[in-house]
């Protein structure tokens, strides 16, 4: 396949004018962008497209910032892809370590989750997963449930599962305050009118609570021990409930200290925590087959729905 | 410029691994803007493949020029001489 022949990008819509913006200040961007998008379908596009209206609302007039912010992170990680490429390793192992260079830099946090708000759409495989969490996690609840999230991010799954038909209270907890007046102002910028409880509580000190549904995504790869972390998962939720978890494979960042090689060790780590596996997805890096990514050892996101057995016992 | 030979292909025996749907000749003047899958990520992936095959190593600035074969083995020829 040859470059310099006819751009496939989406032409109409909300996206339409993200994409411009984005390139506008990130022109190296467009053949990565390409790729992107052009085996896109019109269901994956039609998904983006709902995307990209909240993700505009959240930028809040301010879409070019977020655009250079993305344009910072795709740098900054490309850094930890050379180290990586050349150790075999992340960077950081320890909590201690990335907590001084990125969790208390507060600027450089405000940076790293804009950036990663665009990554939703210029990233595939963070499209894909947001993708399973709505069409496959969500749908497959009972009629009435609770819901937490544990380290919300950018609060966009937190939505969706307030959004969602018989979601009777929605929780959030996060150990950074900083983070959850993101969320909190994420979700005002979406006119989300239900209550979300945002609590600032580390999951290892919480106390004695169950839900229905709990979503984990993109946490577990910053944690020293994502063992005992998905053990907790499994006794906060309640028998017959379910966990939506989601890790990154081979995929350097300022702030990833668990390093996992295939989508396999994550599955096996939920599987080992307790969960019933009711269903994975595994998707790989933008442009890259699942066999290519394998292959090269480029990141690949396992997505893992787990549902903790009715009859089972807490650790 | 001037291209061992031998450089030149193992260098390409390397890009061929990481640009597989690439279909057209491998020639030094190929460049990065030819090639779809070659882009800033492969760039890195494909300067510590060379950097291990040749056992070199390149500097930021270095990598961040390695955009055409023809390059590349130039720059891998000074490293080994």
């Amino acid at each position: 396949m040859f470059k310099g022949q006819a751009v496939t990008f989406p032409s109409c819509g909300v996206i339409k004018g993200l994409l411009e913006t984005q390139l506008s200040v990130f022109p190296a961007h467009q053949s990565y962008l390409h790729r992107r998008f052009q085996d896109a379908g019109d269901v994956e596009l039609a998904f983006v497209e709902k995307l990209a209206t909240l993700i505009l609302k959240i930028t809040d007039g301010r879409a070019a910032s977020y655009a250079a912010d993305y344009r910072w992170l795709a740098e900054t990680v490309l850094e930890e892809e050379c180290e990586f490429r050349r150790t075999g390793r992340y960077r950081h192992s320890s909590f201690d370590e990335v907590e001084k260079i990125v969790y208390a830099d507060r600027a450089f946090m405000t940076r790293y989750m804009n950036g990663l708000l665009l990554s939703q759409l210029w990233w595939r495989n963070h499209t894909e997963v947001m993708r399973f969490f709505c069409d496959v996690f969500l749908p497959g609840k009972v009629q009435q449930f609770t819901h937490l999230e544990i380290g919300p991010g950018h609060g966009l799954f937190l939505y969706f599962a307030a959004a969602a038909p018989g979601c009777t209270a929605v929780t959030g907890w996060d150990v950074s305050p900083a983070s959850i007046d993101l969320v909190r102002n994420v979700h005002r910028l979406l006119g989300l009118t239900r209550p979300v409880a945002l609590e600032l509580i580390n999951m290892f000190d919480a106390p004695q609570q169950h839900f229905d549904s709990i979503t984990f995504s993109e946490v577990l790869e910053h944690l020293e021990e994502p063992s005992l972390a998905l053990r907790t998962i499994f006794n906060l939720v309640k028998p017959g409930g379910r966990a939506f978890i989601n890790a990154p494979v081979n995929s350097p960042a300022p702030d990833h200290i668990s390093l996992f090689r295939t989508p396999e060790d994550v599955v096996a780590l939920v599987r080992d925590a307790g969960f019933e596996i009711e269903q994975t997805l595994f998707s790989p890096t933008t442009g890259a087959t699942l066999a290519r990514a394998r292959k090269l050892s480029l990141t690949i996101s396992a997505a893992v729905i787990g549902r903790k057995p009715a009859n089972a016992h807490d650790h | 410029m001037t291209i061992d030979n031998a450089v030149f292909a193992k260098l390409t025996e390397i890009a061929r691994t990481l640009f597989d749907e690439y279909q057209g000749p491998w020639t030094p003047a190929l460049r990065s803007e030819d090639v779809e899958q070659w882009d800033s990520l492969a760039t890195v992936q494909f300067a510590v493949m060379v950097e291990q095959a040749f056992n070199i190593r390149f500097s930021t600035d270095e990598i961040v020029r390695l955009d055409n074969l023809g390059a590349i083995a130039s720059i891998v020829a000074q490293k080994k001489a």
